[in-house]
């Protein structure tokens, strides 16, 4: 118990640096700016076509992108950038504490911060959308369109009819915020992870090298690489699908009953299991990690 | 007497720069060990090796008789201050205090108070410590330092941006807790610092430890 109270104490002491903290603020800001820009097109869209929207919905049409999921979680290595958050008052902390707490100290602050901030931008879209929105759990008009005409593919919104006829709004805003928190969340274990083993420019390298991976593995590329021809472009799609991350985070490209991606559930244990093992080699790390304080040498 | 640290040649690298070449030294229980040296010498990263912040890349630290990064990750029952004492600065000094007490739960507000009114501050000042002076800070720094009644206090400039009277009353303080019998370990730029308060004297250069008065 009170090594639990000694972690959270650790986290909290990295909350309390947020306040009047210019990176969280100009984070927070550009993230709500990143929200109007991206969900602009489904908000448009509705305007255009005089429908309304569920509230959730300018969120999962976003969000359901993989870009968009790259961008968003690439903000939060800048909210993160002060990793592995040494500072001048860490000696205080460090000598009543042990390597061991303070490392889960920090992975939790990482935990909570970017479930804050995935709630933030979850927040942002639906006010974006709002004055034109109902909060029923049921799809909209929009939605319909969407996914039925094939609107969806001109304006590039990826509302697919399986999304509607599988679930809910809300049970799909879940799922979609639980897809971009675990990549984010992996993308943030990664980067503490390299930079405790090898310094804070191994850290940024590691995000650039991960986020980079996700992007040049899609399926056109896969193709390109193995000469499909596009009679086997289904081939390359399972393939992005699994190898891709940021595929494994973008819910349409998910197995609903009918084809080999992966599922819901197998993305989550691939995540989970990545997160579990990048948290354990970064506790195996700090084991040999050299703490160091800024204006302290001599 | 006792060794309440033992340093046994230790060496530490940064990349192609030595800053501590088979750095050898028993601290003994009770007294004031004074480290003097120019900026770089190598005196905090002795003090972070010490405290377990770095990790040597050859020899062996004890401290109480339990080596450092072995036994134990940081050392227990030490109180620390280093250059400039890093705190929370939208808060008042007693509730830093107070958070970072609450890490080990061995005391309770009254004692806090107490040690910060050892220091010369006003426990009650609700003035946040973004607003203190350097000077205010440091003794703020010794508050914490030794408001769990450590057996051992690794001081690192502790008397830098203190004026004429918080030196003399910091001095006094430091004689007092070696009255108490404690081991202090003490660095400082200030000859006169060391001439007057260390019962021991060795200078750090280019990372080379020096015996000169023991």
């Amino acid at each position: 118990m009170s090594k639990f109270r000694q972690v959270c104490s650790v986290a909290s002491y990295n909350f309390r640096g947020w306040r009047r903290n210019p990176r969280v603020i100009i984070t927070f800001a550009l993230a709500f700016i990143l929200c109007f820009l991206l969900s602009d097109k489904a908000v448009n869209f509705a305007k255009d076509n005089k429908t309304t929207m569920q509230i959730v919905e300018a969120f999962i049409w976003t969000f359901d992108d993989s870009n968009s999921i790259l961008l968003t979680s690439l903000l939060t290595i800048f909210l993160f950038s002060d990793m592995p958050f040494i500072s001048s008052g860490t000696p205080f902390y460090l000598m009543r504490i042990n390597r061991k707490t303070w490392l889960n100290g920090q992975v939790l602050y990482i935990v909570l911060a970017t479930g804050i901030y995935m709630a933030f931008i979850l927040a942002a879209t639906s006010l974006v959308c709002m004055s034109n929105s109902f909060i029923g759990n049921k799809w909209s008009l929009t939605a319909a369109i969407l996914g039925y005409s094939g609107a969806g593919n001109a304006v590039a919104l990826p509302s697919v009819v399986k999304t509607m006829e599988m679930s809910s709004p809300y049970v799909c805003m879940a799922t979609i915020f639980l897809l971009m928190l675990f990549y984010a969340l992996l993308m943030a274990l990664i980067m503490l992870t390299c930079n405790i083993l090898k310094g804070q420019l191994a850290g940024t390298i590691s995000v650039f090298v991960f986020s980079l991976f996700g992007v040049v593995l899609q399926p056109k590329v896969i193709a390109a690489l193995f000469s499909l021809p596009s009679s086997l472009m289904y081939k390359a799609n399972v393939a992005a699908g699994w190898l891709s991350p940021l595929n494994q985070a973008a819910y349409h490209a998910h197995n609903f009953g009918y084809d080999l991606l992966p599922r819901l559930w197998q993305s989550y244990v691939i995540f989970g299991v990545l997160i579990i093992l990048f948290f354990l080699l970064a506790l195996r790390s700090v084991r040999k990690y050299n703490f160091n304080f800024s204006g302290t040498e001599g | 007497m006792n060794a309440a640290i033992s340093v046994q040649d230790v060496y530490k690298n940064f990349g192609e720069e030595t800053v501590l070449t088979g750095v050898s030294h028993d601290f003994e229980e009770g007294r004031i060990h004074g480290i003097i040296g120019n900026n770089g010498s190598g005196k905090t990263v002795l003090m972070k090796c010490i405290c377990g912040f770095l990790l040597p890349d050859k020899g062996k630290i004890f401290v109480n008789y339990r080596q450092v990064g072995k036994d134990m990750d940081f050392p227990e029952n030490i109180g620390l201050i280093i250059e400039t004492p890093g705190f929370l600065p939208n808060l008042s000094g007693l509730k830093n205090l107070q958070i970072l007490a609450s890490l080990k739960r061995k005391i309770g507000t009254d004692t806090i108070k107490e040690n910060i009114r050892r220091v010369g501050l006003d426990p009650n000042m609700k003035k946040p410590v973004g607003k203190y002076s350097l000077g205010m800070r440091q003794r703020l720094g010794i508050a914490q330092a030794i408001m769990e009644n450590p057996s051992i206090l690794i001081l690192d400039e502790p008397l830098n941006g203190l004026d004429k009277s918080g030196v003399m009353d910091m001095r006094e303080l430091i004689k007092e807790l070696r009255e108490q019998g404690k081991t202090i370990v003490l660095a400082s730029h200030n000859q006169l610092d060391i001439d007057e308060l260390c019962d021991t004297v060795c200078v750090m250069d280019a990372g080379v430890l020096t015996v000169v008065r023991s």
